[in-house]
């Protein structure tokens, strides 16, 4: 029995060619794109504007045809639809019906899966407290933010539990808070055994969260592997530690210069951006009021104080 | 009134239908098949295939929820988009119509036409512009606007699009309609002043045939230059006679019959008097005539009314007594009852045209009448809703609207005028050729019966004006002929409307482009590539 895990989606020698009305050849988007995705694992499709990934996920939607080679997701071609029972798709825009409120939106999405309509209510609801928009479930679409949006959009992409997800820029137009909510729920997605993939232009969120990439440029795809084994630096080697006294680092050095290793620096390490900004919020949420003062600004009174006074 | 509507033949419709549809699925699939194998061999005989069994396969598996929610969200795109708004203008044109209008109360029969005229005009006038501009630019904006890719990504099959929008059209359609014509429905009862005008007759036609002043069969009466082509003129005071043959379907104890003829003096006459006519019932088979005791007065612009009972008694010339006979047993021959008409004025002129004289059966209500109007209207929607929705499948909003409007205003307009130029009957046919033999003509200032000269040139013009020729008779065969959808005329004379006539063709012209706007919506849908760039 081979130990090769499951192909969700199988893609060979996939080109693509743009046509002008004349049948001319404008672009050639994609040039032999082979790559298999498999069962389980989040994806990462990566690449500047214009690398093809975008129309990569075109073709395994079917809105374009391939000019060439082809594509198999969930063991059928790219062109029958009942694949699509066991898809969820993101657009990378807002294209949903803007005159429709979020409830209606995942009531039409639901009734073309033939979800019964129960079951269709059900998965509205949870759907819609998933995505933290049960205060606006009855506000059409067009009053919505760009990230409320992509949300209600997030919603609809999940209605008929798919078990292939496909993300088109995910985290475009999220704050930071709602882009943490979508990276939890891709790895939830993933610990619930659906596949997914994205493309994105945001690379730190696709470290984040991809165990496999692929890199495009000029419709080729250049580089694919785990993410891990990609960013490996097999010729250096990473001590973690709890803080150190000077003296213990130069221990350390002294031990190290024994094995003739050439210390590149001993430095304390950064957490990310990204971490700094939700531990912020999460602290502002629990001690409402509290500022920060800068040293330079003369302390009339202090931040406590401050805060008593405003919230009265 | 003079509206006889010919039968339609509903075997030879379905027959001539049946042969288009395959006529043309034929030559698809074989330009399909021929281009398939040129750009990739004898796989293309494979794509061909897989696409037929594709297709098949959509068809039989086309869901009524996913086709009901796309309907659904169609109607409710319509609303928010403020379709209803229409009611507005409606409700503007009725609070002020009457201002207009009432000019023609003077002649009962005349205000209850221009009523019904007004209102079934106005119905139809606001409701297919709304319907054509929603239904041509929904699915273009859905494709603009990408929404369409958030359904197609879904378990949605293309002709559930197609269907679904047709529905969902066809729902505002409808629904507009409804609103409308029962609040002109009203608005009429209540406009005309004496209830009894409005009426709804059920005629039935004959067949009219003539005798010239001798006595001897004729296949028209005489030309008098009357403006209306179908109308013939009887001499009075000769043998003159016209004969219409009646098919008998039912045996009223009182036969009514109603006639309008012209008159056409020679002289002046009495000018107390209008020209008399004679009336006489005649058994084809036995040739007995039983002439009306009455002679009827032609009043010109207004109906002759005629109540003949069943039993007739009449003074037999050869015994001198009076005989009784039953119109129904004695007088009809194989179910036709044959009328004789003679003018008794001599020198005196009686026009009539096949639909100028008729038997009444028991009138109808008018909401009946008035409602199978509106159902005229309701299907002439329909038929736009599937155009446009077709249409939008495969050009943008713009486009699809002009290309509508178009096969409206053919459709509506310009049926007789191309049966006209492709009449094939010697005597009728146009002369003067073609349009690049008429071009010819004027040019070279000769007139449209002279003979062309024999060379080349002819030889070319011909042949270019035939092949035009047979792109109009496509163009004939494809427009369908939209002037069936209008049934208000009947409905403002006080008529039922017929429906071997006009109801019958009109449903099925409208079914008839069903499956065809279905399959042409489908493939534009299906074979286009929606993000193309």
């Amino acid at each position: 029995m081979s130990n090769e895990p499951e192909a969700v989606i199988q893609i060979r020698n996939l080109s693509k060619i743009y046509r002008d009305f004349w049948g001319r050849k404008k672009v050639q988007a994609l040039k032999s794109l082979s790559l298999d995705i498999h069962k389980g694992e989040v994806f990462g499709l990566l690449g500047p504007n214009g690398s093809g990934k975008t129309t990569t996920m075109k073709l395994l939607l079917g809105l374009l045809f391939a000019t060439e080679g082809e594509i198999k997701i969930l063991g059928k071609p790219a062109s029958d639809v009942s694949k699509n029972e066991r898809i969820g798709y993101l657009p990378e825009e807002s294209y949903l019906y803007r005159f429709l409120n979020a409830e209606e939106t995942l009531d039409f999405y639901g009734r073309l899966f033939d979800i019964p309509a129960d079951e269709r209510r059900k998965r509205t609801d949870d759907l819609i407290k998933m995505v933290d928009l049960d205060h606006a479930r009855r506000r059409q679409l067009k009053e919505y933010s760009k990230g409320m949006t992509r949300r209600i959009g997030l919603a609809q992409a999940l209605i008929n539990n798919p078990d292939l997800v496909l993300l088109d820029e995910p985290t475009s137009g999220l704050d930071p808070l709602g882009t943490r909510d979508m990276k939890d729920l891709i790895r939830k997605l993933r610990d619930e055994g659906k596949t997914v993939v994205m493309c994105s232009h945001l690379l730190a969120d696709v470290q984040d969260i991809c165990d496999r990439i692929a890199i495009l440029h000029s419709g080729e795809l250049k580089v694919l592997g785990s993410v891990e084994e990609l960013l490996k630096k097999e010729n250096s080697t990473q001590i973690l530690t709890s803080q150190l006294s000077p003296e213990a680092i130069n221990d350390v050095k002294a031990a190290l210069e024994k094995h003739n290793v050439t210390i590149e620096s001993i430095d304390h390490p950064t957490s990310s951006l990204e971490d700094l900004f939700h531990r912020t919020v999460e602290r502002s949420i629990e001690r409402p009021g509290e500022r920060f003062v800068p040293s330079a600004e003369p302390k009339n009174e202090p931040a406590e104080e401050t805060a008593d006074a405003e919230s009265k | 009134m003079t509206i006889q509507p010919a039968d339609f033949d509903l075997t030879a419709g379905l027959l001539q239908w049946g042969k288009a549809m395959l006529s043309v699925i034929s030559i698809f699939l074989g330009v399909a098949l021929v281009a398939a194998v040129a750009a990739s061999g004898k796989k293309g005989l494979f794509i061909v295939l897989d696409g037929l069994t594709r297709t098949v396969r959509d068809f039989v598996s086309i869901s009524p929820r996913r086709v009901f929610a796309i309907s659904r969200l169609t109607f409710k795109e319509a609303v928010r988009r403020k379709a209803l708004l229409v009611f507005v203008v409606f409700a503007v044109l009725f609070m002020f119509a009457s201002w207009f209008l009432t000019g023609e109360s003077h002649r009962p029969g005349a205000q209850m036409k221009v009523y019904v005229t007004f209102v079934l005009t106005a119905v139809s006038w606001l409701v297919l512009p709304v319907i054509l501009l929603l239904s041509c630019w929904g699915l273009p904006e859905d494709i603009r606007l990408r929404s369409l890719h958030t359904v197609v990504t879904k378990p949605v099959r293309r002709n559930e699009v197609v269907l679904g929008r047709i529905l969902g059209f066809a729902t505002v359609g409808t629904l507009i309609l409804a609103v409308m014509s029962v609040t002109g429905f009203i608005w009429v009862q209540r406009q005309v002043s004496d209830e009894t005008d409005l009426t709804c007759r059920v005629p039935v036609y004959g067949e009219l045939s003539f005798l010239d002043r001798l006595g001897a069969p004729a296949e028209k009466g005489y030309n008098v230059g009357d403006i209306i082509e179908t109308r013939s003129f009887i001499e009075g005071g000769t043998n003159c006679t016209a004969i219409w043959k009646f098919p008998i379907t039912s045996q009223p104890d009182e036969l009514r019959l109603e006639s309008r003829f012209e008159a056409f003096r020679t002289w002046k006459g009495d000018m107390e008097q209008t020209l008399r006519v004679q009336f006489s019932l005649v058994n084809g088979a036995t040739g007995l005539k039983v002439p009306l005791p009455n002679t009827v007065n032609v009043a010109e612009f207004s109906t002759n009314e005629i109540i003949v009972n069943k039993t007739l008694t009449y003074k037999d010339n050869n015994t001198g007594k009076d005989v009784t006979v039953d119109v129904y047993k004695d007088l009809t021959a194989d179910g036709i009852l044959q009328i004789h008409v003679q003018c008794l004025d001599r020198n005196q002129y009686v026009g009539m045209s096949p639909g100028d004289f008729f038997i009444r059966l028991a009138d109808r209500s008018f909401a009946t009448g008035y409602f199978k109007a509106v159902v005229g209207i309701w299907l002439l929607i329909m038929l736009v809703v599937m155009f446009s929705v077709t249409a939008s499948c495969f050009v943008k909003g713009p486009v699809a609207s002009l290309l509508v409007f178009s096969l409206i205003l053919i459709g509506q307009f310009f049926h007789p005028f191309m049966q006209k130029i492709l009449n094939e009957n010697p005597e009728e046919k146009l002369k003067g050729g073609g349009t690049f033999e008429s071009v010819y003509r004027l040019v070279r200032h000769m007139n449209e019966t002279t003979p062309l000269p024999e060379g080349f040139l002819t030889n070319t013009i011909q042949t270019v004006d035939g092949a035009l020729v047979n792109c109009l008779w496509l163009v004939q065969h494809i427009i369908p002929d939209l002037s069936t959808f209008k049934m208000a005329p009947y409905v403002a004379s006080g008529f039922d409307i017929p429906w071997n006539g006009s109801m019958l063709p009109a449903i099925v012209i409208t079914l008839g482009y069903v499956i065809p706007c279905l399959l042409i919506g489908y493939f534009s849908l299906s074979l286009r590539e929606l993000e193309a760039k």
